[in-house]
């Protein structure tokens, strides 16, 4: 079994076009079977409610509207087509308070230029497999951005009682058995 | 409940901000199916990706040019002058170097830019010392651009970047936080 990319339609915003071609091309690789494409976020919002795609890879740093005002028009404006599609945003910044910037926006995911093509296979693969709960509140709409709400603890266990005495090991976790809960612990 | 504020050592309260968790129907998981793609597929990608044929010097020069008009205008400074937008109208070229250089066989283009990213994300304004350091981040990137030096440069390109990296670092030497 292989994943079906060609029922499945993109929207690409990028301002470079030698970058616009190449990531085109990549994604035709992929077997993508639609592929539109927009030279700014607001060209791209235009496109976006016309064509009404499965996922959106927008760059950030566009003119007259950027990726990160795009992805705020996606989850916020009355007009959109889909409030809830992933949105990956292609940049060059890694520091965090950028990225942070991003999620706040309501970005999905974040993809750090220069990339490779697994890079991006990558991204697309977690908006496939890990896809977000949305959260609304006073003050945002868009994907949860504590990512792993309800993972299981995986950080270092600093009691003695946070695992079995006799084994002096921490428990295995069970990555295979479906969709994770969180453990709520009875009241002392 | 204790008798005095003082003795409260931890308010124990639940968030009180009100939320509402969401799970949208995963449309693309439904079309995609399950398997992934082959190595073979993500092999002919990046295959593609490598062997691109872009001319990166026009969109360099293209670059740079607005770098130096960053640079031009952070010369003139006015106390009135808005500091945060002279600093990002030389970041956005600077990001645009690194991210495209590495993409179009430039991988050192990537690598002084993100240095150059990196200095610009922590200065407090561009005095003429923060300035003389960006031409001369300007002036090398240029230098590999128009030396058509890809790759990592090798040794002079280590060099290279060494010397940069220098600078920046006696510049935040001589101006502690």
């Amino acid at each position: 079994m292989a994943y079906q990319f060609h029922g499945i339609k993109i929207l690409l915003i990028e301002d470079n076009q030698p970058m616009l071609d190449l990531a085109k091309s990549i994604l035709s690789t992929f077997g993508v079977g639609m592929v539109y494409t927009a030279k700014n976020g607001e060209q791209g919002f235009k496109t976006f409610k016309e064509t009404n795609p499965d996922l959106v890879i927008a760059d950030w740093m566009m003119k007259p509207m950027d990726g990160i005002s795009l992805t705020r028009l996606i989850r916020n404006d009355p007009k959109s087509p889909n409030q809830f599609i992933p949105v990956i945003l292609m940049t060059g910044f890694s520091e965090k308070r950028r990225v942070l910037q991003a999620r706040d926006a309501g970005v999905t995911e974040f993809l750090v230029k220069p990339f490779n093509a697994r890079d991006l296979y990558r991204r697309i693969v977690q908006v496939i497999e890990r896809p977000r709960q949305f959260v609304r509140s006073d003050d945002f709409f868009g994907p949860d951005r504590r990512r792993n709400r309800n993972a299981p603890f995986d950080g270092p266990f600093l009691r003695e009682n946070d695992y079995s005495a006799s084994s002096k090991e921490p428990p295995r976790l069970d990555f295979t058995a479906g969709p994770y809960r969180r453990v709520e612990v009875p009241p002392e | 409940m204790p008798k005095n504020p003082s003795d409260i050592d931890h308010y124990n309260q639940h968030q009180r901000i009100k939320a509402e968790f969401i799970t949208p129907p995963n449309v693309l998981k439904s079309k995609v199916g399950l398997g992934g793609l082959s190595e073979a597929i993500l092999d002919k990608a990046q295959e593609l990706l490598e062997n691109n044929t872009v001319d990166f010097l026009p969109l360099a020069e293209m670059y740079l040019e607005s770098l130096m008009k960053g640079i031009e205008n952070s010369k003139r400074i006015n106390p009135d002058d808005d500091v945060e937008s002279l600093i990002i109208s030389m970041l956005y070229p600077g990001m645009q170097l690194k991210a495209n250089g590495g993409m179009f066989h430039y991988p050192l283009v990537t690598k002084i830019a993100d240095k150059l990213i990196q200095f610009l994300e922590v200065i407090e304004a561009p005095d003429i010392e923060v300035i003389e350091i960006i031409l001369a981040f300007h002036t090398t990137i240029r230098a590999v651009v128009l030396g058509r030096i890809k790759g990592d440069g090798g040794r002079h390109g280590a060099e290279l970047l060494d010397a940069l990296n220098e600078a920046c670092m006696r510049y935040f030497d001589k101006k502690p936080r």
